[in-house]
């Protein structure tokens, strides 16, 4: 894997990533607004399945109206994390924290795929109230969202946060925040 | 007591001093600063979009502005929380970043977007709360609110990356050892 992100590091995009002062800062901020865009869209279908929001419409509109904006974002997502990777790709490949952000958003993008399934037909048309094992469902999904934005950031401090597990050589933020 | 000394004490003080000592403080407040950042603008979006007159306006804009709003000001207050605890680790430094200026310029022109919305077009929004299109003026302050707060987050992230190295280097200076 080393030896794949110096190579990756010496394309010529990543040169471009690297080089250019504000692509990175911007790609970053392209990032944060779109989690922002998936994350709240996120909480409201969980929070819905919770009826704790809009119990007053049936799931499925609340699901037609949110799920597109999360899928949407995640696109954006995709996009500019792969181009954040390629800039820097022995920071990300070395940090503990973006492996296991990725695995987390494996299992969060499943698990939203399912909810949508199994509920937005089941209650297309009146309004539903959720059993408590769909409650907790849905929170899971937010908890891991939670712990994708926090991972997420932790792959700067990747020393800080994993100490000794810490394969990264030092702490990266110095160059990179 | 003038404007730098307040902002040297605010350094000086303790909370400031476990900031920089803690090895783990600066990774998680970071985090929990991006998710609040992440929901202040993710709720404000729906609100902005209900103004705009879409994905979904089967719902009247004062409702769902009711219903994000106070999910916005939770987020704020966190993120206002985190955020000062980031600027009192290094507040000397902050003070003086163009880029840290410049977002606090945006946050205050986000407030003044609002203040106006709120003091002018607001007023009347008995007329127009159920219209799929909001009238012009309330249309101008979604726009102007998601490009104002999309710019907060740019110059937030641009912060971490001029900052300890953001100076003209003097040319006239007699060095003598």
């Amino acid at each position: 894997m080393g030896g794949f992100a110096e190579s990756l590091a010496a394309t010529s995009l990543s040169k471009t990533i690297q080089g250019v002062d504000w692509i990175i800062p911007l790609l970053q901020s392209i990032h944060i607004i779109t989690i922002g865009v998936v994350f709240v869209s996120s909480l409201m279908i969980a929070l819905r399945v919770m009826g704790r929001m809009r119990a007053d419409e049936p799931f499925a509109v609340v699901w037609n109206r949110f799920a597109p904006w999360m899928w949407s974002g995640l696109v954006v997502m995709l996009v500019t994390g792969v181009l954040l990777v390629v800039g820097e790709p022995v920071r990300e490949f070395t940090a503990i924290s973006f492996w296991m952000k990725m695995a987390l958003l494996a299992v969060a993008v499943v698990a939203t795929v399912s909810l949508g399934r199994v509920f937005a037909s089941a209650a297309r048309v009146e309004t539903v109230v959720f059993r408590p094992g769909a409650k907790v469902f849905a929170g899971g999904i937010l908890v891991l969202w939670l712990a994708i934005i926090f991972l997420g950031r932790a792959i700067a401090y990747d020393v800080e946060v994993w100490g000794s597990l810490s394969s990264t050589p030092s702490p990266t933020h110095e160059s990179s925040p | 007591m003038t404007l730098v000394s307040i902002v040297q004490s605010i350094q000086d003080s303790g909370v400031a001093e476990w900031m920089r000592t803690s090895v783990k403080a600066m990774p998680i407040v970071e985090a929990i600063h991006v998710l609040a950042a992440a929901t202040v603008f993710g709720t404000i979006f729906i609100v902005d979009l209900r103004l705009l007159g879409f994905p979904d306006t089967r719902r009247s804009f004062k409702r769902i502005s009711d219903e994000m709003l106070q999910l916005t000001w939770v987020a704020f207050g966190v993120a206002l929380l985190t955020g000062a605890l980031m600027f009192a680790a290094n507040a000397n430094t902050y003070f003086v970043n163009t880029a840290f200026r410049f977002k606090m310029l945006a946050l205050l022109l986000a407030g003044l977007n609002m203040a106006i919305f709120q003091l002018v077009t607001f007023r009347t929004v008995g007329a127009w709360d159920s219209n799929s299109r909001p009238p012009s003026a309330a249309r101008l302050a979604g726009v102007l609110s998601i490009l104002v707060w999309a710019t907060v987050i740019f110059f937030a992230r641009w912060i971490g990356f001029t900052k300890g190295f953001q100076f003209e280097a003097p040319t006239d200076v007699n060095f003598q050892f």
